[in-house]
């Protein structure tokens, strides 16, 4: 019993590393209809800047953070000014491809800059186990678990209250009309693009002190599990990618520890190729009627 | 107030409005119709620059929009209530009718043009808090045009508000159509229904395949032996 309940808490963990991932695919698809492949490059991106950051100072864990998902954050904003937006009106291949093409550019950018042998993370968050009775929970786990819980709830003041939130929704729902409501959508589409960068950056940073190193090729499973986890909550919807994630690190976890840790991906991937049969549109996705 | 001089729009090839000239003055209500086709809804949101004009020049209060970008139409103090409603489905009533708020920040002066609203449309107030996307066709057209009052246009531009309504719904969209004339707002109505887009106009434009063919006095069109055969049925 104890050992299942370390599993959930485990399972929690990774899967909110995936939920924060998932988000930057989420918002991105739901303002510009695009599933930006370069994601899990940009999570990469973040997690090297931390990595770059605390070998090259002294900072503490949090500073290091914020630099990291500053530092995403402007990447994500270059990204779509010169690689998407030059695409905006071209058909929605063509913005596919480019975003296969960039996230095959920054895996070799950073190859080429901080080679192909992974690095040692540094040790950010002290790790010692912490007992709860006689469960016992990392410290990484817990403040993985932590940050991100505390991150999704700011997405989701600042999307639910404050006006550039307001403007995303109403961008990604009609373009055209919010330009009528005086909305800069450049600018919404640039402001979202930071958010998911910053938020992918948190999941790598996290990612990399889990596992300890960071590496040119370390977006892509996460990425793609996110990506996964998006699609299975219904893509578009914030809520959706919060959930997907979750359900993905939990039946990742519970596998790896009850059935098989090889098995485990194919599992996962399984569940997508089960959900998309019976509910294409995700677990928590409508069929949208418009009224005429 | 509003000035258009010889524009040309063009979808790809497609020559849609060719040397358009007309002008709405402060205080009127100016309606635009034609058939379905002619282009009027062209000429609307190329107003609101969703669309560019290849040559032409629009002015808003004797400023050229050529170089402002399409989001900043409504600083100026234009509004659009967009053909199809364009309602955000998922927001509530009350979240979209913000969003017509959305560049103001005189927060008390938003709650008297709420109050406003709702005493035009009592029953949108009844449905505050229910997604847009939920409301009835009618209902969903007097949300679009309430969402454009509240950002307290000088002039307000409308695309075919009683296209889809049932004959009872569009005399009332068209009484508060009048009542906005009367509160001092501007008003460029584009319509199909020209019997009701006349006896609400002070002045009138007919557009016929992208040019304008008359124009005139309202009451004096809804006269014309020529206008009651093409538009008015007989």
């Amino acid at each position: 019993m104890i050992l299942f309940l370390q599993q959930i808490i485990n399972g929690l963990s990774v899967g909110s590393v995936y939920a924060l991932i998932a988000l930057g695919y989420t918002m991105v698809y739901g303002i510009i209809k695009l599933i930006n492949f370069a994601h899990g490059e940009v999570m990469m991106a973040g997690a090297y800047f931390a990595f770059v950051v605390a070998i090259s100072s002294r900072f503490p864990f949090p500073i290091v953070l914020f630099i990291s998902m500053v530092m995403a954050a402007i990447v994500g904003i270059v990204i779509e000014k010169l690689a998407y937006k030059p695409l905006r009106n071209a058909p929605r291949i063509s913005a596919l491809i480019t975003a296969i093409g960039v996230s095959l550019f920054l895996q070799n950018l950073t190859l080429v800059i901080f080679k192909a042998d992974p690095k040692i993370m540094p040790v950010l968050i002290e790790k010692k186990p912490i007992n709860i009775g006689s469960l016992q929970i990392g410290t990484v786990t817990l403040t993985t678990l932590i940050l991100a819980i505390v991150f999704m709830v700011i997405l989701d003041v600042f999307i639910k209250k404050t006006k550039p939130g307001k403007a995303m929704r109403a961008v990604s729902e009609d373009k055209d009309a919010s330009v009528l409501m005086g909305i800069n959508v450049n600018k919404t589409i640039s402001i979202t693009f930071a958010i998911g960068s910053a938020l992918g950056a948190l999941g790598g940073v996290l990612y990399g002190i889990t596992y300890t190193q960071v590496y040119p090729t370390m977006g892509i499973m996460p990425g793609l599990k996110a990506f996964v986890a998006a699609v299975l909550g219904g893509i578009g919807l914030i809520p959706g990618a919060v959930l997907g994630g979750f359900v993905i690190g939990m039946i990742e976890t519970i596998s790896k520890a009850y059935i098989s840790s090889q098995w485990s991906d194919a599992i996962v991937f399984g569940l997508l190729i089960v959900v998309l049969l019976f509910k294409p549109t995700g677990i928590l996705g409508k069929n949208e009627k418009e009224k005429v | 107030m509003l000035k258009i001089e010889n524009i040309d729009v063009y979808y790809d090839k497609i020559h849609a409005i060719k040397n358009v000239s007309f002008e709405v003055r402060a205080g009127e209500v100016v309606s635009l119709i034609g058939a379905n086709g002619a282009g009027k809804t062209t000429i609307l949101k190329t107003i609101s620059k969703l669309m560019e004009p290849t040559h032409g020049v629009i002015l808003f209060d004797d400023q050229p929009l050529s170089k402002l970008a399409p989001h900043q139409m409504v600083y100026l103090g234009m509004a659009h209530v967009p053909e199809g409603r364009r309602v955000f489905a998922k927001m509530t009533v009350e979240e979209n009718l913000y969003m017509g708020a959305y560049i103001r920040k005189d927060k008390t002066h938003i709650e008297k043009d709420l109050e406003r609203v709702f005493e035009y449309f009592p029953r949108l107030k009844e449905r505050t808090s229910q997604p847009a996307g939920t409301l009835s066709g009618g209902e969903q057209q007097m949300l679009a045009i309430g969402r454009a009052l509240m950002s307290k246009p000088k002039l307000l531009l409308m695309d075919e508000p009683s296209m889809g309504l049932a004959p009872l719904l569009v005399q009332e969209i068209f009484n508060i159509i009048q009542e906005i004339k009367k509160s001092g707002t501007t008003i460029l109505l584009v319509e199909q229904n020209a019997n009701q887009a006349l006896q609400i106009a002070d002045r009138a434009y007919v557009l016929e395949t992208g040019k304008i063919t008359m124009s005139g006095n309202a009451k004096e069109l809804l006269n014309d032996e020529s206008i009651k055969k093409a538009y008015l049925g007989g």
